[in-house]
């Protein structure tokens, strides 16, 4: 009887074995590579790696992160090695570069049923490349102006809204630098296409070049020095191993300025890290306008990797409804979703005055941040040449004519 | 086997310089070979893994036109020619490596010799010193060069020290001709430390009754130091001036974090210029070719110190 016994428990513990090998064969785990500059990110993003697990038990996805100018550095890295993760995060600014590193999804959007519509169009198009779809977006938006409300009521200068002009801008801005801090922080190039587009300059030809030896951005740039050089109402940022946004970042975060433009997705952090109130509203109204650019990010799926059904699924999920309200409601995206931006103004920008009409806005005069395959180097030259005119040691034109020369090498 | 492989070389030594091997002894020379091979095998791997074949294939990527995305093709010698004739700012990068390097190497062997010879000369707490100076040689670059950038930055630490001292200097890192002596200064600071311990070992290896007969014939302190000890040390001064040479020509690291090649290309050394054009752009194939264009450098200057080590580099103590 105990012969019987034992050998029924060791069928038993075999099949059990057995079953649990099998499972365990099915199971997929997912490399994922993403930006992340601060540990609230990577808790954010960890999060929606477990959202993918919690839908779907047999697939775990494995996060590896990097600050956003090492990514960009380490990502095509991998890729000349053969060693993209299987969903890669990409950035519509700098997407055309990598595209054709991606697997088309349309295939597998069809398959799914994946209400692709409830996606804002700008986004998904900016996420396309020849009428094929590369990655699925999770956020957004146009660059704002983020403001210290606190140093604006102290000061008693009115606060920035909707269809404030360059006039009310240069006063608060002159306002501050007296009073021991800057106005705004002058970061290249995407705060600087902002302004220039707010003035009606173009940064590109007719055939999509770069062209920045035009009349109207060279005027462009010399105004935007100026806000350093003559009005002093901006500090002056060395080239160096940060990048300048993320160093305007950090001086607004301090309260060492009193604006700067940034994304939507930058509120984690600005929550995180600033101990005021933070404003938002629409870049000024200069002579073209208050005219901003939008940008966005997704995910895609690496045409080398062996689990494409698997990341399909994943980033179905990480784009999904219940991903994007978490990550509205942390403030680290403005949805790609339409419809649950909502939550980014109900939690994320709670508290923030005016917030729902700035966006509103702001979205209703933005334009796509269209860009060169070569945007990488081109943010990079203005990076490394920009301080040059900042500086006064060239002139803005000089500065501009060369980043023209380098780009187009 | 080990037993036989372990007596062989003093049976060998014992026969005289030019032994005939007879069969015998040819058949107890294999497996000495074999062992030989065995210890070697494991670095000879590491050796052909690590550096003969990523070497060889930049050299090939270099006559390429690899963008790392997308198809690659054979350029020739497009890529060098591209560099030498059409780069606009080749020639700049090539001068700022140059002049960073004599700059540094200069500096970098005076300060820590010197260094060295006060420490020597301490009757107490030559350790300590040693250890403080040494510190930021283990410190990684990048934390280093960080917290120099916040002291150099405009507004910063450095800057309001020279307003307080009313010193006609400008901002040094915003400035396109002092950036690269801010890199200097940096670089300095944060490696002379390995160079002060060696020439520190070195001296304290010259034997003391050289220098007390030397004293005893009258011999200043001056004169001990220039005809006895820097002759002495001049292996260790030359070992230290090579590797000096070498990782100052490669310079990078303290580049990329502290002004980005910038303002400008004030600052883009030959290192930064591979990882711009590789990393930033893309254009693996020509940053392979700026690569071999440094490595040929190094190996004409190293080659040249050789050979001039034969005038000034004492090896009988």
């Amino acid at each position: 009887m105990s012969i019987m016994r034992a050998l029924r428990a060791g069928a038993a513990a075999t099949l059990l074995t057995l079953a649990s090998q099998g499972a365990h064969a099915e199971s997929v785990k997912l490399t994922w590579y993403m930006w992340a500059s601060s540990d609230v990110e990577v808790a954010a993003w960890k999060h929606v790696a477990g959202m993918v697990t919690a839908k779907y038990p047999d697939i775990t996805v494995e996060l590896q992160t990097s600050a956003f100018l090492e990514y960009w550095t380490k990502m095509p890295a991998l890729a000349a090695g053969g060693k993209l993760p299987d969903i890669v995060s990409l950035q519509s600014l700098r997407f055309p570069g990598v595209a054709p590193l991606m697997e088309p999804l349309d295939g597998r959007i069809a398959d799914s049923k994946l209400h692709i519509t409830s996606f804002d169009p700008s986004i998904l198009k900016a996420l396309s490349r020849q009428g094929k779809q590369l990655a699925l977006p999770y956020d957004f938006g146009p660059l704002v102006l983020y403001y210290n409300q606190d140093a604006f009521q102290k000061a008693g200068v009115m606060l920035p809204k909707p269809g404030w002009t360059e006039a009310e801008f240069n006063f608060a801005a002159k306002t501050f630098s007296k009073e021991g801090m800057f106005g705004i922080v002058p970061s290249v190039p995407d705060a600087f296409m902002v302004f220039a587009r707010s003035r009606g300059a173009r940064y590109l030809d007719d055939k999509g070049q770069l062209d920045l030896v035009n009349p109207g951005i060279k005027a462009a740039f010399a105004a935007y020095v100026e806000l350093v050089t003559v009005d002093k109402v901006s500090p002056l940022l060395p080239a160096s191993g940060t990048l300048s946004s993320t160093i305007a970042n950090g001086r607004f975060t301090s309260g060492g300025v009193a604006m700067y433009v940034d994304g939507p997705w930058q509120l984690i952090n600005l929550k995180k890290k600033a101990t005021f109130t933070v404003g938002i509203a629409p870049v000024p109204t200069r002579s073209g306008g208050s005219v901003s650019v939008t940008a966005g990010s997704g995910f895609g799926i690496a045409g080398t990797s062996k689990h494409k059904d698997e990341a399909f699924k994943a980033i179905t999920i990480m784009t999904g409804p219940e991903a994007e309200q978490y990550l509205a409601e942390n403030g680290r995206a403005f949805p790609a979703r339409s419809a649950f931006q909502t939550f980014w103004f109900q939690t994320a920008a709670q508290g923030m005055t005016d917030a729902p009409a700035a966006m509103a806005a702001a979205l209703k005069t933005a334009e796509p941040y269209v860009t060169t395959p070569n945007w990488a180097t081109v943010g990079a030259l203005f990076e490394q040449y920009a301080p040059l005119a900042f500086s006064g040691s060239e002139t803005p034109e000089k500065v501009l004519e060369t980043i023209q020369k380098l780009a187009s090498q | 086997m080990s037993v036989r492989a372990v007596t062989a070389l003093p049976v060998r030594l014992e026969q005289g310089p030019c032994p005939k091997p007879t069969g015998r002894q040819s058949s107890r020379l294999r497996p000495d070979l074999q062992t030989a091979m065995l210890f070697l095998l494991p670095s000879t791997l590491g050796l052909l893994v690590f550096l003969i074949v990523p070497l060889l294939a930049s050299f090939a990527l270099s006559f390429t036109n690899w963008q790392v995305i997308g198809d690659l093709s054979f350029v020739g010698v497009a890529n060098y020619i591209r560099l030498i004739t059409a780069d606009p700012v080749f020639w700049q990068v090539m001068r700022v490596t140059f002049l960073y390097s004599f700059e540094y190497l200069v500096l970098n062997i005076t300060l820590s010799l010197t260094m060295a010879v006060w420490i020597s000369s301490l009757s107490w707490g030559k350790q300590v010193f040693r250890l403080v100076f040494f510190l930021p040689t283990f410190t990684p670059v990048v934390g280093i060069a960080i917290v120099w950038l916040l002291m150099l930055t405009p507004g910063g630490v450095v800057d309001w020290t020279v307003a307080t001292l009313h010193l006609p200097l400008p901002n040094l890192i915003t400035t396109p001709n002092y950036a690269l002596q801010a890199l200097v200064v940096v670089a300095l600071w944060s490696h002379f430390g390995y160079n002060m311990l060696l020439f520190g070992a070195a001296l304290e290896a010259v034997p003391e009754s050289y220098l007390e007969a030397a004293k005893i014939d009258g011999a200043s302190a001056w004169q001990r130091f220039w005809k006895i000890k820097l002759p002495l040390i001049s292996p260790s001064l030359f070992f230290g001036s090579v590797l000096t040479a070498i990782t100052s020509l490669q310079a990078f690291d303290q580049v990329y974090a502290l002004t980005h090649g910038g303002p400008g290309s004030a600052t883009t050394t030959l290192g930064y210029a591979i990882y711009s054009q590789g990393f930033v752009s893309y254009h693996l194939g020509y940053a392979s070719a700026i690569a071999w264009v440094l490595f040929a450098i190094i190996m004409m200057l190293t080659g040249l110190q050789l050979r001039l080590q034969r005038r000034w580099v004492h090896y009988d103590s």
